[in-house]
């Protein structure tokens, strides 16, 4: 096995917020105004917002024609790219119906039976405007809902367009970060607003005169209907980066629900070299190289292995090695997702260690 | 709308009467009245009062209503006027909710709903799959989530997932960020603690209001309203905020033994929609109707 996991930092097993270390604080400042901005896939700009405000003043951020927010840092070869995605799942407004109802289609996959009979927020140039996802007439299915709708609280078409409402429209569900016992944390979107505040985090931290290389940090768009944004990316860099880290979310199956064949990656055990996953491979030698850099500054490192796809692997067909990290989550996609904030700082530390060392 | 469920007039031999007559009667408001139920809504409807442990509930109640009191069985009650005819108004503040059954020693808590049956067969899902919730724990509320089975995890298993039976509160584990079941008593959680769908009321279209159990606290936040506007009053009215609906209106029956015999009772009713779903609707707008409503039947109007 290469690379064994380096579980070299010790963490209290409960802890109480006031108990805080400035680092978590730190880290809970950043990721929840990250978590409590709506950015459905096509739709991120409040995300975008948010992401440039966070940014250190130094930072010379550009947006590109789809939407990434670009940081470059450094300078000569090789280059290597650091993405992680400002999107979240959601809907979009498909029709309007005459009962001033919404139908709608979701944006990227999960399980619609969470969002049925909720409140639903409805993203609008004017403001978001307050609805609920309908409870269905009939059938008790569990995670098939029949196709949703969302009322605004109108009888009609017009009443509903009135409103600001319109085709294309995105819709969530309200959403706030909250912290549990411990470092732990709940919210929506974590997934991948938490690498997001990684890179923000590793900015803020990164010591700039150590850099030997341009290293680029993208925050991208659309990851969650089909990596998108980082296609772009990907295609303007063309065969320049030799390296591209996707910073995305570890699905763990850390959850007395979930089979354990693979996946058990735990939280609060620090950051996840995901080696392999639907879209991507690591070659071993890079697992390798990421084990020790993360040994050199002392940084916990779990190795595994989960589903799902990732921005990175946009940039294996221009020849960049995708060296893709996470941090492990419960209950992926769900309004309920959970992690721990020291996973999330030590995941900061493992990106500012590779932009400066590797 | 509202409902006269039971009049029994003192010295008569016979049956007990049942009024059906809807009180459609309306005087007028003024505006401060409208907005006391409209915020009272808003404000019970954030509360949790799982059947049984109503107290979080009860004690804001009596914060507002002066003169009120808590009698030994939890409700809270307050008399107005005086003399004969003796009547009640009530409403029922409690929920169905959950409560701990057990804790494990990895720090996972299991519930049981209370007071047993499910209300509409996806009470438990909607209110639990994958949502936040509350334990109301010894120090105060403690933040937690209900654990789902991760998308990506599960969408690569075939169409089995698909075929499921709706959750229930038997699949229902609680995760309150604990690692071990010392760190769940460490936040004062134990067996037989409260547990709630996490209350954010939403207030969207033309003054309605969603949430959990919405109808029955408009119909307590319009009762409230009703009394702390200090109506005429025919004879004496007992306003009871009444505990333990879902056991067979125990805490109701416990005001009548302990309070009673009254001449005639009222049970206003809110109206809503999607009933026994986290987005339970009432008109804010009907709500203060019926708070006008039961002005009037203190007042002796029908």
């Amino acid at each position: 096995m290469v690379g064994a996991a380096a579980l070299l930092t010790v963490y209290p097993s409960t802890r109480l917020p006031a108990q805080d270390s400035t680092r978590i604080q730190e880290v809970q400042s950043v990721l929840s105004s990250l978590i409590e901005s709506y950015g459905v896939s096509g739709m991120e700009t409040p995300v975008r917002a948010t992401v440039l405000k966070l940014l250190p003043a130094w930072a010379k951020a550009e947006t590109d024609t789809a939407g990434n927010v670009w940081v470059r840092v450094g300078q000569g070869d090789p280059v290597v790219v650091f993405v992680a995605h400002m999107d979240e799942i959601g809907y979009r407004v498909d029709s309007i119906l005459d009962d001033g109802s919404l139908r709608i289609t979701n944006q990227g996959g999960f399980f619609q039976s969470l969002f049925e009979a909720e409140p639903a927020l409805v993203h609008t140039p004017k403001g978001d405007v307050p609805g609920i996802f309908l409870p269905r007439d009939t059938g008790a299915t569990r995670h098939n809902p029949p196709p949703l709708r969302v009322s605004v609280g109108t009888t009609s078409r017009p009443a509903t367009l009135a409103r600001g409402v319109s085709v294309g429209s995105t819709i969530t569900m309200p959403k706030q970060f909250t912290r549990l016992a411990g470092t732990r944390a709940t919210g929506r979107a974590m997934d991948d607003r938490v690498g997001d505040a990684a890179q923000i985090l590793a900015l803020r931290h990164l010591d700039r005169s150590k850099l030997k290389h341009q290293v680029i940090f993208v925050f991208s768009t659309r990851e969650e209907i089909g990596l998108e944004g980082a296609r772009a990316a990907a295609t303007a860099l063309g065969t320049t980066p030799r390296r591209v880290h996707a910073i995305d979310t570890f699905v763990s199956a850390d959850s007395p629900l979930e089979l354990q064949t693979f996946a058990t990656a735990k939280i609060g055990d620090g950051p996840v070299a995901r080696a392999l996953d639907n879209s991507s491979v690591t070659p071993q030698a890079y697992v390798d190289s990421l084990a020790q850099v993360a040994r050199a500054r002392g940084l916990p490192l779990q190795i595994g292995t989960t589903n799902g796809g990732n921005d990175g692997s946009t940039f294996t067909p221009f020849g960049a090695v995708d060296v893709a990290m996470g941090w492990p989550l419960r209950y992926s996609h769900s309004p309920a997702e959970v992690i721990d904030l020291r996973d999330v700082a030590a995941l900061a530390d493992l990106v500012q260690a590779i932009a400066e060392i590797w | 709308m509202m409902r006269v469920v039971t009049r029994r007039l003192v010295g008569w031999t016979g049956s007990t009467a049942l009024l059906g007559a809807a009180l459609l009667a309306v005087q007028p408001s003024t505006r401060l009245a409208a907005q006391d139920v409209s915020s009272f809504t808003e404000r019970l409807a954030a509360l949790t009062a799982v059947s049984g442990s109503e107290q979080a509930l009860t004690d804001s109640l009596l914060a507002w209503l002066p003169g009120s009191a808590r009698d030994r069985f939890g409700n809270v009650t307050l008399a107005l006027g005086k003399g004969e005819p003796k009547r009640l108004a009530s409403c029922a503040v409690d929920e169905v909710g959950y409560i701990v059954g057990t804790i494990t020693d990895d720090g996972y808590i299991r519930l049981r709903r209370v007071p047993g049956a499910l209300p509409q067969p996806l009470f438990d899902q909607q209110m639990l799959e994958g949502q936040r919730v509350t334990v109301m724990g010894d120090a105060g509320p403690v933040p937690g989530v209900v654990a789902v089975r991760s998308t990506h995890l599960t969408r690569f298993r075939g169409a089995a997932a698909a075929a499921e039976p709706p959750f229930t509160v038997d699949d229902a584990w609680l995760d309150v960020g604990a690692t071990s079941r010392a760190d769940v008593a460490r936040l004062g959680i134990h067996v037989l603690s409260a547990v709630a769908r996490l209350k954010r009321p939403l207030r969207y279209g033309d003054g309605e209001l969603a949430a959990p159990f919405a109808g029955s606290r408009a119909t307590c936040a319009a009762l409230l309203a009703a009394a702390l506007g200090k109506p005429a009053v025919r004879g004496t009215v007992v306003v009871a905020f009444t505990v333990q609906s879902s056991y067979a209106q125990t805490g109701l029956k416990a005001v009548r033994a302990l309070q009673g015999p009254f001449a005639e009772e009222l049970a206003p009713s809110v109206p809503s929609q999607f009933r026994f779903t986290p987005v339970e609707t009432v008109s804010l707008a009907a709500a203060d109707s019926v708070r006008r409503a039961i002005v009037q039947w203190i007042g002796g109007g029908k």
